[in-house]
């Protein structure tokens, strides 16, 4: 009997054990076995809202501002229907208080049963520049760079962008050298343009002494009206004369960014019937004749019909002016390309030229990239490669030719950091 | 004595009943510590492989604008860092949802991505990669299988709500928990022009309108007929979030031209009839199309880049034997949409295919299917596909299956 009693103590011991064993090893709920990784939901979502810097900007605004309430908006639509969130800004400081709360929105009271954050250190567009270009022709108040961005113009030579691309990217490049930077967005401003009249009311533009770039490679868009009417004999070669006769009155600097200058003009609406024998329409091809046309402007001759001349050296290299520049200013196109359309050193004699900047060395009769200064007034950079166009290139033979300095400095700025902390939780379900 | 033994012989036998049933019941528990360890450890591994698979652009970092399998598998766009995807490896996903086609004059098979009529994203198998390689340039081949599905966050749908002059559509904007209010969006319409010839002719027209509190705006085009075939799409963004939309309306559906990626490296692009995939009854008519190509600028507005005839842009197909397909190339790398406009017995349409998958907002699936599966966890990240806001999601499950004892 006592060892049947023993037994029974033995069974209650073992149930016990269990009993409590069994209390603490309890099978979790499925969100708690594997759970929603909130944390990087929450720095993937931060990355996207600023994956065009928006929401760097939105944070260093004024707290009333209306971008605070897109940005909340974005990100309620970002993220699931079952996720809370608490978005908070704070400022960075230096010293005393670390951070300070500078915002803070919620959709929700509180943020369920589990929840986890992610932060994002924001910096303001001024923290991390480091270096202080001087603008072109700051003496006499500043240059104009003007980029051809018409949105009724198609390109030729251009293969794989669009002029548009490439004006953005020109202008990325560019705009910090210059006073003004103004994109150019259809032909009827550029009719303005060539009429001499401002096509902004920025006090900073100025149309004489500009630097004109055309994105449109062999390509030069035509504006209605004048110069369409008074541009259209011989092919469109009187309007390349009117072009380099524009040159050479507002002394401006004309940019060709790849292959022949001037061989065919575009407007999309106006020559929506010819197309440049290639398949694309609103195009007409003005042949060799556009840039001799335009050169006897630039030079001040009568005008004439006649022929031009480009040469194919193949590949070319890099001048030792171009690769000075090209490490000082941080653009770095490839040491060698291959020409296919390179001017004639004729060309200087005939119109009164000079190079006042090889882009790329000369070889023989030829010139493949530079910048041409006319004895009088206006100037003209060709680069004659063969396609697709590198617009550093341009960027480099410009900033070669006008060498503004750039001014070191190293910003210290307080309150130039924020941070984001983005809370995540899930509502609803087990 | 007696006693004694009985004693002992009963004491023994419930004691060892005893201890039957409570190693039992300890064996449960312990069960259950073990998949609940194995649960998390799954959990663990999904959100890991998802970040494999996110934040590596796989080798040859390139592989997606190449027509060579990858030795190693990702899909992170090579130009950027972070979460950022990149488009032509998600076409090179072959996908799980679509039926695959069949085109005999290239006797290739087509995994088929196909969001309604008119929008075509076709890729040969020979080309795309498949799940088995994948799991396997994953290291994960007979252990875990996953589904990886790529879905837009933004939805932008567009409604026809007056068919001519002038032809009007409603935008609704909205994201996956909200309507994107008083998102900007900037469209692109195209309409096929009536003309005498075979080619098919267009029109476009682009432009920018802004939602309201609601996420809706309403946009419309003069001179469009009721009998004419257009195609508008849109494009949403507001504060880094982009989406886009887009709406059709064609007069003919019985014969079109149905794009197929040939060549991903020579950007070349097969146009075939559409009654040499489907098989569609009787006899019927040639296809002339006349096609043309738009991307999104970083500005986001849409720019239509032109193609000289070199490209293969204009042409007619045929169906049958002796009726070769036509081909046709993109001119760029950068992502934007082929718009092919056809026409066949006075009747016309447009048909889209992306070149990037993000352009068209198109969702991929890849992997297994769900189906049968015990346990499956899950993991999501936002990420941006050339710009376009993107939801992943990994689901992920193991091939050692585990059930619980007793």
């Amino acid at each position: 009997m006592m060892r049947t009693i023993e037994i029974l103590l033995v069974i209650m011991i073992i149930t016990g054990a269990f009993t409590i064993a069994a209390f603490f090893a309890v099978l979790p709920s499925p969100r708690q076995v594997s759970p929603l990784n909130l944390r990087r939901l929450a720095l993937t979502t931060l990355q996207t809202l600023d994956g065009d810097y928006s929401m760097s900007t939105t944070v260093f605004k004024p707290i009333g501002d209306s971008s605070w309430a897109s940005l909340q908006i974005a990100l309620s639509a970002s993220l699931p229907p079952n996720i809370v969130y608490n978005f908070s800004v704070y400022e960075v400081q230096s010293n005393g208080k670390l951070f300070n709360p500078i915002k803070s929105m919620s959709n929700a009271r509180d943020l369920g049963v589990g929840s986890d954050s992610a932060s994002y250190l924001t910096a303001s567009s001024n923290v991390s520049f480091s270096s202080t270009p001087q603008k072109i022709g700051e003496s006499g108040g500043g240059s104009t760079l003007y980029i051809l961005n018409c949105s009724d113009a198609n390109g030729w030579w251009i293969t794989g962008y669009t002029a548009q691309k490439l004006a953005g990217d020109l202008r990325m490049l560019l705009s910090p050298y210059f006073q003004a930077t103004i994109m150019v967005q259809n032909t009827t401003q550029l009719g303005l343009l060539l009429n001499g009249t401002k096509i902004t009311s920025s006090p900073y533009e100025k149309v004489a002494s500009a630097v004109l770039i055309n994105t449109f490679g062999e390509t030069v868009p035509i504006p209605s009206g004048y110069y369409l009417t008074q541009g259209a004999q011989d092919s469109y070669a009187k309007y390349c004369y009117l072009l380099g006769q524009r040159v050479r009155q507002y002394n401006w600097t004309w940019a060709s960014i790849v292959g022949w200058p001037l061989y065919y003009v575009s407007n999309t609406v106006a020559l929506s019937g010819s197309q440049n024998g290639w398949g694309i329409y609103g195009m007409v091809m003005v042949g060799s004749p556009g840039l001799q046309s335009f050169l006897r402007g630039l030079d001040n001759q009568a005008y004439a019909y006649g022929n031009s001349q480009t040469g194919s050296p193949g590949v070319v290299y890099l001048s030792s002016v171009a690769k000075y520049y090209s490490d000082y200013y941080g653009i770095f196109p490839s040491t060698y390309s291959t020409a296919t359309r390179a001017l004639s050193t004729s060309i200087l004699g005939t119109y009164h030229l000079s190079v006042s900047t090889y882009i790329f060395d000369q070889t023989g009769n030829w010139i493949a990239g530079a910048v041409y200064r006319h004895a009088g007034t206006g100037a003209f950079l060709s680069l004659g490669l063969a396609r697709t166009p590198d617009v550093r290139l341009t960027a480099v033979g410009l900033l070669s030719d006008y060498k503004p300095r750039l001014y070191r400095s190293e910003y210290t700025a307080a309150g130039t950091s924020r941070l984001v902390v983005l809370q995540l939780g899930q509502v609803g379900g087990a | 004595m007696t006693g004694a033994t009985i004693d002992h012989l009963v004491s023994v036998t419930v004691f060892l009943a005893a201890i039957v049933l409570f190693i039992g019941l300890f064996n449960q528990t312990v069960q259950t510590a073990i998949i609940y360890q194995q649960h998390r450890y799954l959990a663990s591994r999904c959100s890991d492989i998802l970040d494999t698979i996110l934040l590596s652009p796989g080798y040859p970092i390139n592989w997606g604008k190449t027509d060579t399998y990858p030795t190693s598998f990702g899909l992170q766009d090579p130009e950027f860092t972070q979460y950022r995807i990149s488009p032509y490896s998600l076409m090179r996903l072959q996908s799980v949802t679509g039926t695959p086609i069949t085109y005999p004059k290239t006797g290739l098979t087509y995994s088929n991505i196909t969001m309604g009529f008119g929008n075509f994203l076709l890729v040969p198998y020979t080309k795309a990669i498949n799940y088995s390689a994948a799991t396997k340039l994953l290291g994960v081949n007979n252990t875990l299988g996953f589904q990886l599905t790529v879905t837009p966050i933004i939805t932008v749908t567009i409604t026809e709500t007056h068919a001519s002059n002038p032809l009007t559509a409603s935008v609704k904007v909205y994201g996956l928990g909200f309507p994107l209010s008083n998102a900007t969006i900037s469209y692109c319409f195209l309409k096929v022009k009536a003309s005498q010839g075979n080619t098919p002719l267009y029109s476009s027209a682009f432009g920018t309108i802004f939602a309201d509190d609601e996420g809706e705006a309403t946009v419309s085009f003069q001179n469009v007929a009721s009998d004419e075939s257009y195609v508008l799409i849109a494009y949403a963004h507001l504060q880094g979030l982009v989406g886009i939309g887009y709406h059709e309306r064609v007069t003919s559906t019985k014969r079109y031209v149905l794009p197929l990626i040939d060549s991903f490296a020579q950007r070349r692009v097969i146009l075939a009839h559409s009654y040499d995939v489907h098989y569609g009854g009787p006899p019927e008519s040639a296809v002339f199309f006349n096609a043309t190509f738009v991307l999104l600028t970083e500005d986001f507005t849409l720019r239509e880049m032109p193609m000289e005839n070199s490209t293969g842009k204009i042409g007619k197909v045929n169906y049958g034997n002796g009726q070769p397909y036509a081909n046709l190339t993109i001119p760029t790398y950068n992502p934007g949409i082929l718009i092919v406009t056809y026409k066949s017995n006075n009747e016309d349409g447009i048909v889209l295919m992306p070149w990037g998958m993000s352009t068209m907002a198109f969702p991929v699936t890849f992997g297994d299917r769900l189906t049968d599966k015990e346990w499956i966890v899950t993991s999501i990240r936002q990420i941006l596909v050339n710009g376009i806001a993107y939801q992943a999601k990994l689901a992920l499950w193991s091939f050692k299956g585990y059930s619980v004892v007793g």
